[in-house]
């Protein structure tokens, strides 16, 4: 049979960001694929050189426009490791309740997308008109949909007072109703299956091989969880399971990913009815003293690094930023070989790609 | 999790020449100098005798005593093997004067990426790569390695300013920038 070689993107139809990918089809059957990145560089490893600490914040929430708060998570972090800041346990719980709404925004808006892509625009429609429900909670809380600039270096900028802590709890209980009845939908719709069920398929070895994190290790039955493994702001106190699948499918990293939006409401709550009182922020000094650190995080998609390293001055030396999209990126060759040309964009979604994030 | 203590006497048998000292780097990370040349051998042993396997990433700079690698491993907690290597001459496009280092692909094949992003924005050459190519800039990017100190856009010190740099537009542009200065 011919083969073909077709370019798809960097503008294409699977995904609404930039991501050129070369496939080569022999029929119907991909046999080959390679991909480049780049379209949304922004060099923001180069511009951390050229900002103080403190603006830093700012510049690094906009490496994701999905996870935006774990990036300053991890950077703010590492940054008050370096300064030896003792943070105040409720600007920690603040954090991670902004870290968790994020989890849950953004798990809701990859099964619309994976619905969407397969032909199920009901499950499209539902999440997203669902996901409102978390986004006006994060906009209440911050001010910001997508882009909170809750972090500070030592501490967080915003409160939530006991009321509304109710008023959140409550809407919260109204999403978990609406999740499990996803989770119901998707458990029982035999084409939602078909479509998902062994495609994009990532053996355990694979994973390993390629340093794979996140949600589409745990779909493989790779155990990994930075909240857990590592424990960063307050997830050390609270009470959560990690949710992990064996089949390495599509289908597995819906489970995963469903289930988890359901133990992060759970963790919401754990939050929210234990906020401990007292103060938001610790001064920190302008300048940092010269050192490095290695700060992880886990965003939505998996383990997020930050090394910083400091000369004693205002400005950060050097920042790198390693996204969880890359690691899963390089896997795409390996599940595209042999799918029929219907399900790429099944396998593209699977992962849940954030190009922005690994373009940087 | 992985046994630090375990991991550096085993280097440290590996390499008896080399001094090897781990240091505690916050917030859950060892670092350990090597050589170069012993990165490869030191990644195997990780992955064969300790059963590590996550690279989290690799970190390329551009700093005083030359071109750094950092290369972030975990495995409960983290472990990073650090490297210099000698700056460049001449960074881009000519073998031979480029900051060379064998590549881990053939052991952690997810190592590519990372080793790729090195290659264009420091100018190391990876050798046994199997694609050194462009990954993030620009296909029609012909200046020198964005993330070396010397390239302009940077703050370059002086000392830095009268180091040889990548090719003869970027003299002229360090010039302007001295003069204007």
């Amino acid at each position: 049979m011919t083969r073909m070689t077709i370019p798809i993107g960097p503008q294409h139809p699977a995904l609404k960001e930039p991501l050129s990918f070369l496939l080569t089809v022999e029929g119907e059957y991909v046999i080959d694929s390679s991909l480049r990145l780049g379209y949304v560089h922004r060099g923001l490893e180069r511009l951390c050189q050229e900002r103080t600490y403190v603006q830093n914040v700012h510049v690094l929430e906009r490496v994701c426009g999905i996870c935006s708060h774990v990036h300053s998570t991890a950077y703010c972090q590492g940054v008050e490791a370096l300064t030896e800041l003792e943070i105040p346990p409720r600007a920690l719980y603040l954090r991670t309740l902004l870290c968790e709404l994020e989890r849950i925004h953004s798990h809701m808006l990859w099964l619309g997308v994976l619905a969407e892509l397969i032909g199920f625009t009901t499950i499209f429609m539902y999440t997203w008109r669902d996901r409102e429900i978390v986004l006006d909670i994060m906009e209440e809380f911050s001010g910001g949909r997508v882009a909170h600039a809750v972090n500070l270096v030592g501490g967080v900028r915003v409160d939530v007072e006991q009321e509304h802590a109710r008023s959140i709890l409550t809407r919260l209980d109204d999403l978990a109703q609406q999740v499990d009845t996803f989770l119901d939908m998707i458990q029982h719709e035999r084409t939602f299956q078909a479509r998902t069920r062994n495609v994009g398929h990532l053996s355990v070895e694979q994973v390993h091989r390629y340093c794979v994190v996140g949600p589409v290790a745990r779909a493989s039955g790779v155990d990994v969880d930075m909240r857990r493994d590592a424990p960063y702001a307050a997830y050390d106190q609270l009470d959560f399971q990690v949710i992990t699948a064996q089949q390495g499918d599509v289908w597995a990293r819906t489970m995963v990913r469903s289930l988890e939006t359901i133990e992060s409401l759970h963790i919401c709550r754990q939050l929210l009815q234990n906020l401990p009182s007292g103060d938001l922020t610790v001064r920190a000094p302008r300048r940092v003293p010269a050192g490095e650190v290695v700060s992880r995080a886990e965003a939505p998609r998996g383990e997020v690094i930050y090394y910083i390293r400091s000369d004693g001055s205002d400005k950060p030396a050097r920042i790198k930023i390693r996204t969880p999209t890359l690691t899963t990126l390089i896997t795409l060759p390996d599940q595209l070989r042999g799918v029929n040309t219907a399900d790429v964009p099944t396998v593209l979604a699977g992962v849940d790609l954030c190009i922005a994030c690994a373009d940087r | 999790m992985m046994d630090i203590n375990a991991v550096v006497e085993a280097l440290r048998q590996l390499y008896p020449n080399q001094d090897i000292k781990p240091r505690t780097v916050p917030v859950a990370d060892t670092f350990i100098n090597l050589p170069p040349d012993c990165v490869h051998a030191a990644t195997a042993l990780l992955m064969d005798r300790f059963d590590v396997y996550h690279l989290s990433t690799i970190t390329g700079q551009d700093t005083d005593h030359g071109i750094e690698l950092l290369y972030h491993f975990w495995d409960g907690r983290g472990l990073t093997l650090r490297t210099r290597l000698p700056r460049a001459e001449r960074a881009k496009g000519e073998p031979g004067e480029a900051p060379v280092i064998a590549t881990l692909t053939d052991l952690i094949p997810g190592a590519a990426f990372y080793e790729r992003e090195i290659w264009e924005m420091l100018g190391v050459d990876f050798q046994g790569h199997p694609n050194l190519s462009l990954f993030l800039l620009p296909e029609d990017w012909d200046d020198a390695p964005p993330l070396l100190a010397q390239t302009p856009g940077a703050a370059v010190s002086e000392d830095e300013a009268d180091c040889s740099s990548p090719n003869d537009n970027q003299n002229e542009k360090l010039e302007d920038q001295e003069s204007k200065q």
